[in-house]
């Protein structure tokens, strides 16, 4: 049948089980639709390295939290710090696996799975790598289901456990032990040790059990962003594009325009989640011809159509670049782009009363009720 | 009578857009984009939140500030609120707008002005003046008066006019010409109506009107242009008067410089062509004349003689003329007047083609013929030319009101437009009295002019009439027993030109000649 043909060569493979050398490409495409701030830079390094180890140490195995037992002690795993200071002071290669093993020092218990504190952008590559150096699998799940600014904005935090203790190893070999209670005061101290440790660093936190993270995290999202990346790989036309990421995570078009201008510091900004507001307002190109007003920040937070709010954090906005036909990063946009504004609902935890108050439009200074709850 | 209690009563209209946007503090924003002047205003509504823009009334003006006023994103949420809620209009810091901005506004055809005052200070403001229209409006029209007291010209005066009633057009009208203002004033259309107040000149003589075409479905605009327009009167008077004594005594002055210029010329030792050795005097200059070299002379009359034109025509005819050339003399003498330029080449005429070309249109209206005379050298050349153009004019009469002579042109033949026809005309009346009274009068003084016209071929004249020779051979006969004997050699050029002067009237449609005496 023509169908299931189209269904494997398709690349949807439904719930994955391993990740070997051959998924590195769509596991790098799929981590940038997660996260459409993610530059090129950094690209050919990180991919050529996980490759090289997939190859060497074998594929990685992928297991939801359900199959793991209960009492399997799993820790996250993240880059922290600027994606720029990792292009120029690359991993020496033992970054993560050596901040896992200072928390099992100080836990003095071995962790038997590592999964992604957000599987998305790089982040998404490394817990790879750490499994494949560990020699343990890697959780078919994380905290974030996308990418947000800060380490306390995950469903674990959100569901009572706590970053802490958690260690951040620099790539000149220092590393910091940060023990703290209460999530926010972690990421700040966090965030004042980073760039003295070399303007990124491998985090591991959120050291807990396979048991609890059965109700804390989130599931499948590994698999869903490798079968993002796959669908991406084969390059399809935007329309195409769109009705099968709807069968993958829901995704829809809010439209396709022009850019017409860029606005920097467009809003005022807090100190809170570091980034630069500014604004990109495109001229639809058909139907309506709306005035597509998008207001960024570190990521896409929020979508107005003719000044109607249409889409906000937590969704996950991206943007299509329709005559390249790849996903555009935010940092590469100029005016007179022809892109499809894509958004992709959130998971579900993230529209309650707490998440939106964690990474809604509120927290991003915007006080608009979300269109999604109105 | 079911009138509500009450409804007869002057109602207070409610301010509208175009009002709130002349007076402080929004006359000192500006205006982004403007959906409909005639919008009422019936309430401000300071929004600190987004939110409050849900509760706002229709025909409210919202004023931004604080959370409401946060950035772009803030501005284009409020212009989609505004418009859902049907705001008349949103107020924000200049600082909050950028060009997309006012392309949303635009799309949503929401008005939009940005200010640089604090908001809060400027709602208060607009507050004041939405609650006591009329306040505001006498505001607005003593600020206007001020603004008039300043000026001095009927251009500025009409700018100011337009500017002020934006987008209603004012037009400052005499007869059917506009002289000053905007000409879409008097464009008649389904949705405007016209206001229209005269102006007089000293003495209560109407001398114009101001004419404005208001936006008919808007209730009470009427009544206010009106009142901007009768403020404008005074000024529009004293531009006048202004321009009266200013063009009088130029006038003035002009001709009698004029008539010095002549007395030199006939006073020069010399007048041969090639000895003209009078020097141009140094005050020619003074007023912008010039006199050395060729000079090519210009006399515009009307095209039926009158004693002197009226002063008001001399003023017409001043604008007109000098529009395109305003170094031009025109200096008024007998029944026209007198213009001149000065070439170093003689041949070239392209200036005073143009010129001429311009002021066709004013000629046609206002019954005028123009002739042109050759170029000669200095000043008495000047007269020569002068002479050469007054005679190519009256020559222009012939072809009626519009017509240009140039004196090249003319020869000979120029001398029988000097003849007096009317008078002419009158001795026929006592010495042919059978004649005149006889109902095919006109035919028989055309078949006898032809004959006469032939040198008495009666072959020739019945072609040139394109009746068969016995008809022109009947006629004489008839012309014969009615008094117009043409074979007295004694009699023959006075009856030719009886004919002539008696076919010419008949030939002006103004004056025929089946008029009861």
């Amino acid at each position: 049948m023509s169908t299931a043909q189209a269904g494997t060569t398709g690349g949807y493979l439904g719930a994955i089980s391993s990740i070997s050398a051959d998924d590195v490409p769509a596991l790098y495409q799929g981590a940038k639709f997660y996260s459409p701030a993610v530059g090129e830079a950094d690209k050919s390094a990180l991919t050529a390295w996980l490759a090289g180890l997939l190859d060497r140490n074998g594929p990685v195995a992928l297991r939801r939290p359900e199959a793991m037992p209960p009492d399997t002690r799993c820790v996250s795993l993240c880059v922290i710090g600027s994606g720029s200071a990792m292009a120029d002071l690359p991993p020496s290669g033992d970054e993560f696996q050596l901040a896992v093993q200072r928390i099992e020092q100080l836990q003095g218990q071995p962790f038997g799975a590592v999964y992604p504190l957000a599987a998305a952008t790089v982040s998404a590559l490394v817990p790879v790598v750490a499994a494949a150096q560990l020699g343990v699998p890697l959780l078919d799940a994380d905290g974030m289901g996308r990418t947000y600014a800060l380490i306390h904005h995950t469903s674990m935090y959100l569901a009572g456990l706590s970053p802490a203790p958690l260690v951040a190893h620099g790539p000149t070999g220092e590393s910091v032990l940060i023990e703290v209670t209460i999530g926010p005061r972690a990421d700040r101290l966090l965030r004042a040790n980073v760039d003295t440790l070399g303007g990124w660093a491998a985090l591991a936190a959120y050291p807990t059990t396979a048991g609890a993270l059965r109700r804390a995290a989130l599931p499948g999202t590994v698999s869903r962003l490798l079968n993002v990346g796959r669908l991406l790989l084969e390059r399809p036309t935007p329309d195409v594009l769109v009705a099968r990421l709807a069968a993958i995570n829901g995704c829809s078009r809010i439209g396709r325009g022009r850019i017409v201008e860029l606005e920097h510091l467009s809003r005022p900004n807090d100190v809170t989640v570091p980034g630069h507001p500014s604004s990109l307002v495109l001229e639809e190109s058909d139907g309506q011809r709306r005035q597509l007003r998008l207001e960024l920040r570190s990521e896409i937070v929020a979508v107005f159509a003719d000044g109607r709010l249409v889409a906000a954090a937590p969704d996950l906005l991206s943007l299509f670049d329709v005559s390249r036909g790849e996903i555009a990063s935010l940092d590469s946009l100029e005016p007179g782009d022809l892109l499809d504004v894509l958004v992709t609902p959130a998971d579900a935890v993230w529209y309650s009363a707490e998440g939106m108050a964690m990474v809604g439009l509120g927290s991003h200074g915007i006080g608009l009720d979300h269109p999604r709850r109105r | 009578m079911s009138r509500p209690r009450g409804a007869a009563l002057p109602v207070t209209l409610p301010i509208t857009l175009a009002e709130l946007v002349r007076i402080a503090p929004l006359a000192a924003g500006e205006v982004l984009h403007l959906a409909d002047p005639a919008r009422p205003v019936e309430q401000v509504v300071v929004a600190e939140t987004i939110d409050r823009l849900r509760r706002s009334s229709p025909h409210s003006l919202v004023v931004l500030h604080a959370d409401a006023a946060a950035g772009g994103w803030s501005l284009a949420a409020a212009l989609h609120l505004a418009w859902e809620r049907n705001a008349s209009a949103v107020v924000v810091a200049r600082s909050v707008a950028g060009p997309s901005s006012a392309a949303l506004a635009q799309r949503l055809n929401m008005t939009l002005v940005v200010i640089d005052e604090q908001p809060v200070e400027v709602a208060l403001q607009l507050a004041g003046q939405v609650s006591a229209p009329d306040a505001a409006r006498a505001l607005r029209q003593a600020l206007f008066a001020e603004r008039l007291a300043e000026e001095s010209s009927t251009r500025a005066v009409l700018s100011a006019l337009n500017g002020e009633l934006a987008p209603v057009p004012v037009a400052l009208v005499v007869g059917d010409a506009v002289l000053a203002g905007r000409a879409a004033a008097l464009t008649e259309g389904a949705d405007a109506e016209q206001v229209e107040v005269d102006v007089k000149a000293p003495g209560e003589r109407p001398w114009a009107r101001l004419v404005a075409a208001v936006p008919a479905r808007v209730p009470g605009a009427a009544q206010h242009v009106e009142a901007l327009l009768r403020l404008a009167r005074p000024a529009l008077l004293a531009s006048l008067a202004q321009a009266r004594l200013n063009s009088a005594q130029r006038a003035t002055h002009e001709q009698a410089a004029f008539g010095l210029l002549r007395q030199l010329a006939v006073e020069s030792p010399s007048t041969d062509r090639v000895g003209t050795a009078v020097e141009a005097p140094a005050w020619t200059s003074d007023l912008g004349w010039h006199v050395d070299g060729f000079n090519r002379a210009v006399w515009l009359a009307p095209a039926r003689p009158v004693a002197a034109p009226p002063e008001q025509l001399t003023e017409l005819v001043r604008a007109a003329w000098l529009r395109a050339r305003p170094t031009w003399p025109l200096v008024a003498e007998d029944d026209g007047w007198i213009s001149w330029c000065s070439t170093s080449d003689a041949e070239d005429v392209s200036l005073l083609r143009g010129t001429l070309a311009g002021f066709r249109e004013t000629a046609a209206a206002h019954g005028l013929v123009v002739g042109v005379g050759r170029p000669e050298r200095g000043v008495p050349g000047l007269m020569r030319s002068v002479a050469e153009a007054r005679l190519a004019a009256h020559v222009a009469r012939d072809s009626g009101p519009g017509a240009v002579q140039w004196f090249d042109q003319v020869g000979p033949g120029a001398a029988l437009a000097w003849l007096p026809t009317a008078e002419i005309a009158q001795v026929a009346d006592l010495c042919l009295q059978d004649l005149m009274a006889a109902k095919d009068r006109s035919t028989l003084v055309d078949t006898v002019l032809a004959v006469l016209d032939c040198g008495g071929s009666l072959s020739q004249a019945s072609q040139r009439l394109g009746v068969h020779r016995n008809t022109v051979l009947t006629r004489v006969a008839r012309a014969r027993q009615l008094g117009l004997d043409f074979e007295d050699p004694g009699q023959r050029l006075a009856l030719h030109v009886l004919c002539h002067a008696l076919a010419s009237l008949s030939d002006d449609p103004g004056r025929s000649g089946d008029g009861p005496g």
